[in-house]
């Protein structure tokens, strides 16, 4: 138990027991097993789990309590007062290896089939106890339940801990699984005895003790001693989760979480801001680093063709070309993206490379339309860029905002932290989304709001508070000035507007702003719908005057946290990956900062710059003449409406280099295979800003190289002094020219925004384009539990569990319109049109589509329009108006 | 029995005025037929006569401490076959008996007799390897061919009780694999009864033979003060008359039990080990005799579960015993935490296993004291003034192995 | 000295007697014989060359559980074991490798099998040109196990690992179905 909880929940009194002769006292209501575990001895138990409340199936966490005659249960009896405990004893060997002896009695002569073998509680206790004699056995003579894509279930293994049941059921809060009694045995199934479908993010498989849950992806492929284990960290979203990789050759076998049944022993320091779980990308998605279809070798378009070619050659083309159009046109003629999914030290390398070799600014990377727009507008007004609320922050906050995200589907770690605060600590959720999303259907204040209005529900909710009188005094003392601007600001705007954009009462505004302000500590989870929408940076203002107006700025265990897509997005900020950031993520217009770096680079630092949307006009223009691109693939992110693959075709030299042949890489002059997360070393900066540890987990395929490495020596071949030999190095140096480079700096609000508010609220904030009768739906592409961005449908077992590219529509359009889920239908809109398969789900509102964004076919994206915002300069293609019809086949 | 009193060699350099003279540098081996594998000796001569000699080790260097590292208690068994390769027996027996004592293990008592008789018959193997090579090392090629002779009988018997003639691998921690037949028994017996006509031939063709007399009489003298001194064991300490056996000293295995006597030697020389070996043959002989005539009947393994995997019949059907299969062979049982060095007088001196456990199923550090290597050390004392052509016997006269100095 | 040993010195007389004794040797019987047109007479519990060994009905002993890898002390054993395509729930071994340059003949593999699918046997004769033949694969193992059957079981024999024939009748259960345990 950590002592937050301790503090914070349990303010209880302590009471004093004995435990072998041992005085100690703990909180009230402390269970017997806690209190032991406490003191740093360990009783043998196979069904608790730290992670969820004890159960008290297994039977085995027997200690002796004197006055009572048979052993007692140790995680179900709480404390009394003054109890003598024995734990340590040879009656209580005896009394915990009997129960041990029961479990084996009907436990099946599996081991050498079984996946488990060698990471088996039951094998374990067994031998530790010495069990040579079980007496009379039961075989159950069970089929395995195969019904699930994911997992088998093998019920003869079974002990009946139910640490799965509960760890769904009250971490995960899915509750998939229930004990069904069928053929006089117990067993484990899915809800309603049907085949599981669920999140599958596979924490019933990672506390399993036994057998019994096995993973069909790497069923029979190993034993546990067989693997190379590596803790390295997820590459899918930002939340950074650690992850042991298994590996066996030169192939991912699996991969596990640190939690497990194993870790109830361990120290759970590696585990601590968390429960230690991972989602079904990160458990399930490893199959893309195995794939046949990776960049094995570097390619050079030869007579128009892709030819393969040796790293000497293909480094060597770039530098002579990259020289040649410097040479002939400067600098500005060339530009580089990159992706946020590279390591902090790829991302550092390559913008010194475009920087100092290149000598141009033109450089973006992909958390440009991700969580540049967020820092731009925080920056803005607050003066720190960056999130400053941790895991610990969300998990112990007494109230959520959750505004513009289904984080349950994109951030599934972050929504169990917020899961966490729900169940245990009692925190008012506030979820505001126009879908009916997991999380509105467990959230105590779930609001569904019209679509695209989660900005004027901010502004509503600020309105609310300041017209409550909900004001902490400590804000009007400290701001006075903003806080008067604010309130004049806020009545100019009318319910009645609000209301109609939102589609929530006045009165709702009111309970909503009540629940907000009822606790100190609030995190606002701020979600792509809201940050990346034409209006996105608007609506990052309006929600840091939420955050003034209820006296946020400077709580501790306050702010905002921004679930983002890719895991390094943040990372690339700071790092400085884009034009308008310098390395430790300072402004690039900031001549203290430029000279700093300048400093350390020994030389200047390019003027200008573009970023991602004036890349794309440069070289529509004719202007740059050559594209370097690092995993970033423009022709497939980006709506047609932007015309990247004319621009692409004008170039004098498209360079990709990425892990898989992509639509960019099949227009390239030069083809570079990169390395994937699992096959280097680095970090990444997560999306609540701690630096997770990235390792090399097995050799990278083929030839395939990390992405600085191939950098470095590109550079070199121009003649630049880039040389570094390994990850660390690049590291260090960042750090030593921005000593606090990965840490967020304090937030305060910014002098002389008071001007501003007033602009914002001189009209209420509403979706970008209004309803028409010739458009009336809108489509919106989002990200879907299984899968981020579009490496992971590269991924063979992410498929497998979800490869539906189908457009969703409202149960009620569906209706009108005559179709049903399977049928083809029409979308267009003023930029085109296209078929697709429909899907039918009642959780959507009426009005709305949505069609997940990792899939391209059919490119649904391409009737989209694109918007660059003006200030942020962050593109939104991900919403627009379409018009649907049924295809009569 | 050696009467003679010898003497260390007293060389003195005699200048001649008028011819130049240097010290000649001569590396021997460790292509050497008599260097008994890969041994390297830079010999500083002046003349004939040696003046240094420093031996090169690591030739035949595997790393088998450090394989120890990475395997479990058990896997480790094989790779104790590999040091002596000669006599694999009683390298597997002081491994296992250090493991034991770490470990606080009892083996049953018939298990302790059956480890006797092959470890002796191990021993009388050896020494006829000894005495073979050692004759035709310095020129008697006969005796070589009657020492093979018994020797291929007593490893066609180890060949039918293991089923391997050098890399038997037959003790096992707690106990030994397979329990010797009748019929071997009733072979070895007969062996028993052959075998000390046998060393009467092989002595009518040295002990008085006046060519082996000039080549191993005064030959490699080491006082008893200095073999103690350089760590010296075995039959090399005790033919320099100290009277050091492990197994009177620190009786383990049958050896207790049975009525046995430890052979001294006087001068300390080559002829005096050879005088030693040939009496531990008889000695050897009279142990096996008696232990078999004394076998107990009974388990050959400890009844310990963890540290002894279970019998197949019971990992068929027992659920139990197929989890103590798979955890034996996979991570190996838990050892107390710990360090041991137990020592065993094997037939070319004390053989040590050092053993330092962290409480895992692998050893933290495994350290082999092997006496050829520590008899290595005493070479340069033992060869300063002798001829070059002594070089030979004084290789022999430790009995060294590569496999087992090196490791 | 005496005189009698100044004599035996004149004499040669240890010489006279060491000849004596081998001239004797001149009319024992030959303990050598001439392979390879002789051969051995090699023991039931002969570590051999391994093999792999197959049910009576012709199905594969093997389960792939891979203990025989975890046991080797040489690691010379690789198994890829997957579940069998054809019978759902059957774990098979879908290749298995033995290095035979590497493997020390330690028996290990034979007593860590839960199944007793590996067995050694007599066979010591494969000596080759390339030493890619002796990277010991799955149907080569096979192989020698059908040849050698009558040896392998032998083996199994000797060393304790299966009582005999008959008795190893009642172990012979395919996973993972097991038979209901005698109490």
């Amino acid at each position: 138990m950590s002592e937050d909880l301790i503090s914070i929940i349990d303010q209880k009194a302590t009471i004093e027991l004995t435990v072998d002769d041992e005085k100690v006292s703990v909180p009230e209501g402390t269970s017997i097993y806690d209190a032991v575990i406490g003191m740093g001895k360990t009783i043998p138990s196979m069904c608790y789990h730290y992670t969820f409340n004890p159960f008290g199936s297994c039977g085995v966490c027997l200690v002796e309590v004197e006055g009572k005659k048979a052993p007692v249960r140790s995680c179900t009896s709480p404390v009394v007062a003054g109890m003598i405990v024995r734990v340590d004893t040879k009656t209580m060997f005896d009394a915990r290896k009997k129960a041990v002896e029961k479990h084996l009695q009907t436990h099946p002569l599996d081991c050498p089939v079984c996946d488990a073998d060698g990471h088996c509680e039951l094998q374990d206790m067994s031998f530790n106890f010495g069990i040579t004699q079980i007496g009379e056995v039961k075989q159950k003579g069970l089929p395995e339940d195969r019904r699930s894509t994911v997992l088998d279930f093998n019920m003869n293994r079974c002990i009946l801990c139910a640490q799965c049941i509960n760890i769904c059921k009250e971490v995960v809060m899915v509750d998939a699984l229930q004990f069904f009694k069928k053929g006089g045995f117990t067993h484990v199934v899915a809800k309603g005895d049907s085949a599981l479908e669920c999140e599958f993010c596979g924490d019933c498989l990672a506390v399993c003790p036994v057998g019994a849950i096995t993973n069909k992806f790497s069923k029979y492929l190993y034993k546990p001693w067989q693997l190379t284990k590596t803790v390295t960290a997820c590459n899918y979203c930002a939340d950074g989760c650690q992850m042991r990789v298994e590996v066996t050759d030169h192939t991912v076998v699996r991969v596990t979480s640190l939690l497990s049944w194993k870790d109830k022993w361990d120290d759970h320091a590696a585990t601590a801001d968390g429960h230690g779980g991972l989602c079904v990308k990160g458990r399930f998605g490893f199959a893309y680093i195995n794939s046949s279809e990776r960049l094995k070798k570097p390619l050079i378009r030869k007579n128009g063709a892709l030819a393969e070619a040796s790293w000497f050659e293909a480094t060597a083309e770039v530098a002579k070309r990259l020289k040649a159009i410097k040479a002939a046109h400067g600098p500005d003629a060339i530009a580089g993206l990159i992706t946020a999914r590279c390591t902090n030290e790829d991302l550092y390398a390559f913008q010194k490379f475009m920087r100092r070799t290149v000598g141009t600014n033109q450089l973006d990377s992909s958390a440009r339309y991700g969580h540049a727009s967020y820092c731009a507008a925080m920056e803005h007004a607050l003066g720190a860029a960056q999130p400053t609320v941790s895991f610990h922050d969300v998990t112990f906050a007494n109230t959520v905002l959750v505004v513009g995200s289904d984080v349950t589907e994109t951030n599934p770690i972050l929504a169990l932290r917020i899961k966490d605060g729900l169940s245990n600590y009692h925190a008012q959720v506030i979820v505001a989304h126009p879908v009916r999303t997991n999380l509105v259907k467990l959230a105590p204040f779930p609001y569904t709001i019209a679509v695209g209005s989660e900005g004027a529900f901010v502004q509503g909710l600020t309105k609310a508070v300041i017209e409550g009188g909900l004001v902490p005094q400590r804000v009007a003392s400290e701001h006075p000035t903003a806080t008067a601007v604010l309130q004049t600001a806020v009545a100019s705007l009318s319910w009645e507007a609000l209301e109609s954009a939102t589609g929530l009462s006045r009165e709702t505004f009111a309970e909503a702003a009540k629940a907000f302000v009822s606790g100190e500590r609030r995190v606002i989870v701020l979600g792509e719908q809201i940050v990346n929408r034409p209006d996105g940076y608007q609506n990052v203002l309006r929600v840091a005057d939420l955050m003034l107006a209820t006296g946020m700025i400077g709580q501790p265990g306050s702010g905002v946290i921004r679930p983002c897509e890719e895991n390094n997005e943040r990372g690339a900020v700071v790092v400085g990956a884009m034009a308008d950031r310098l390395p430790g993520g300072l402004r690039y217009d900031d001549p203290a900062a430029r000279a700093r770096v300048a400093a350390a680079w020994g030389g200047s630092l390019p003027s200008g710059g573009a970023t991602l949307a004036e890349i794309v006009d440069g070289i529509r223009s004719g202007r740059i003449k050559a594209l370097y691109a690092i995993g970033e693939n423009p022709l497939g992110t980006l709506p047609a409406s932007a015309g990247v693959r004319e621009a692409l075709s004008r170039l004098e030299l498209l360079v990709s280099q990425d892990a898989f042949l992509t639509d960019t890489g099949a227009m390239a002059h030069v083809v570079l295979p990169a390395a994937l997360a699992a096959e280097k070393d680095g970090t990444f900066l997560d999306g609540h800003g701690r630096l997770q540890p990235v390792v090399r987990a097995l050799d990278a395929k083929g030839e395939a190289r990390p992405d600085w490495a191939i950098v470095t020596e590109i550079a070199q071949l121009m003649g630049a002094s880039l040389d570094y030999t390994e990850a660390e190095e690049i590291r260090r140096e960042l750090l030593q020219i921005v000593p606090a480079a990965f840490d967020a700096g304090p937030a305060a609000l910014r002098d002389g925004l008071d001007g501003e508010v007033a602009l914002r609220y001189a009209q209420p904030a509403v979706a970008a384009d209004a309803p028409s009768s010739e458009y009336p739906f809108e489509l919106s592409l989002y990200q879907v539990l299984s899968h981020s961005g579009k490496m992971s449908t590269r991924d063979k077992g992410l498929l497998e569990i979800d490869a539906k590219s189908r457009l969703q529509i409202a149960a009620k359009d569906a209706e009108s319109l005559g179709v049903v889920s399977g049928d083809r239908v029409k979308v267009s809109s003023p930029l085109g049109s296209v078929e697709v398969r429909i899907d039918v789900n009642g959780d959507l509102p009426h009005g709305m589509c949505r069609f997940p964004e990792h899939f391209n076919d059919p490119a649904v994206k391409d009737v989209l329009p694109m918007w660059v915002d003006p200030v942020s300069k962050a593109p939104a293609f991900k919403a627009g108006r379409v018009r649907i019809e049924k295809v009569v086949p | 029995m050696p009467t003679t009193p010898a003497q260390p060699p007293v060389f003195t350099q005699k200048k001649l005025p008028l011819l130049r003279t240097e010290e000649l540098m001569l590396n021997m081996g460790p292509q050497h037929p008599s260097t008994h594998g890969v041994l390297k000796v830079v010999l500083e001569l002046e003349g004939e006569r040696i003046m240094k000699a420093t031996p090169v080790m690591g030739f035949l260097h595997r790393g088998v401490e450090k394989l120890a590292e990475d395997g479990t208690y058990h896997q480790f068994i094989p790779h104790t076959d590999r040091l002596d390769y000669v006599c694999a027996m009683y390298n597997n027996f002081a491994y296992v008996r250090a493991v034991e004592k770490l470990l606080d293990l009892k083996v049953p008592e018939r298990s302790e007799y059956l480890r006797t008789i092959v470890a002796e018959v191990q021993r009388i193997i050896g020494h006829l390897f000894w005495l073979g090579t050692q004759a035709l090392d310095i020129g008697a090629m006969t005796v070589f061919f009657y020492t093979f002779r018994e020797r291929e009988f007593l490893l066609d018997w180890f060949d039918q009780l293991c089923g391997a003639r050098l890399t038997t691998s037959w003790y096992r921690i707690g106990g030994v694999e397979r329990d010797v037949s009748q019929d071997l028994i009733g072979q070895l017996r007969y062996f028993m009864k052959e075998f000390p006509p046998k060393i009467d031939e092989y002595n009518v063709l040295l002990e008085k033979n006046r060519i082996w007399i000039a080549r191993t009489k005064g030959i490699a003298i080491i006082s008893a003060e200095d073999a103690l001194s350089f760590g010296l064991s075995g039959p090399t300490l005790r033919g320099s008359g100290v009277e050091y056996d492990l197994r009177k000293a620190e009786p383990y295995g049958a050896y207790d039990q049975v009525e046995w006597s430890v052979p001294i030697g006087v001068n300390g020389d080559t002829y005096d080990r050879y005088w030693i070996r040939i009496e531990e043959l008889k000695e050897s002989s009279k142990i096996i005799t008696q232990c078999l005539d004394k076998l107990p009947e009974g388990p050959i393994m400890a009844d310990v579960p963890q540290i002894v995997a279970p019998t197949k019949d019971r990992v068929f059907t027992n659920l139990e015993s197929m989890i103590m299969q798979f955890k034996f062979f996979s991570v190996g049982f838990p050892m107390p935490k710990g360090e041991i060095y137990c020592g065993t007088e094997a037939h070319k001196g004390e053989l040590g296993f050092y053993i330092v456990s962290n409480g895992e199923g692998k050893p933290y550090r495994l350290k082999i004291r092997a006496p050829s290597f520590i008899h290595m050390g005493a070479f340069d004392h033992m060869s300063r003034g002798y001829m070059i052509a002594d070089v030979v016997t004084i290789f022999g006269t430790y009995d060294i192995v590569m496999g087992e100095c090196d490791r | 000295m005496t005189l009698k040993e100044l004599f035996d010195k004149a004499v040669l007389r240890e010489i006279l007697d060491g000849l004596k004794t081998t001239f004797k040797h001149l009319f024992v019987k030959p303990v050598t014989f001439q392979y390879p047109h002789e051969k051995r007479a090699i023991p039931d519990a002969h570590r051999g060359a391994l093999c792999l060994l197959r049910y009576d009905d012709g199905a594969e002993r093997c389960v792939g559980c891979d203990l025989c890898e975890a046991a080797c002390p040489s690691r010379c054993i690789k198994v890829v074991s997957e579940e069998d395509p054809e019978t759902p729930l059957r774990r098979i071994a879908t290749e298995f490798y033995i290095d035979i340059t590497k493997c020390v003949f330690c028996g290990f593999c034979v007593e860590a099998c839960p199944v007793n699918a590996l067995a050694m046997t007599k066979m010591y004769e494969y000596s080759t040109a390339n030493k890619r033949d002796l990277m010991f694969d799955k149907p080569k193992l096979y192989q020698i196990g059908d040849q050698m059957l009558v040896d392998a079981k032998k083996y199994l024999v000797a060393h304790n690992q299966e009582e005999n024939d008959e008795a190893a009748m009642q172990y012979r259960y395919k996973f993972p179905y097991a038979p209901a345990k005698k109490s």
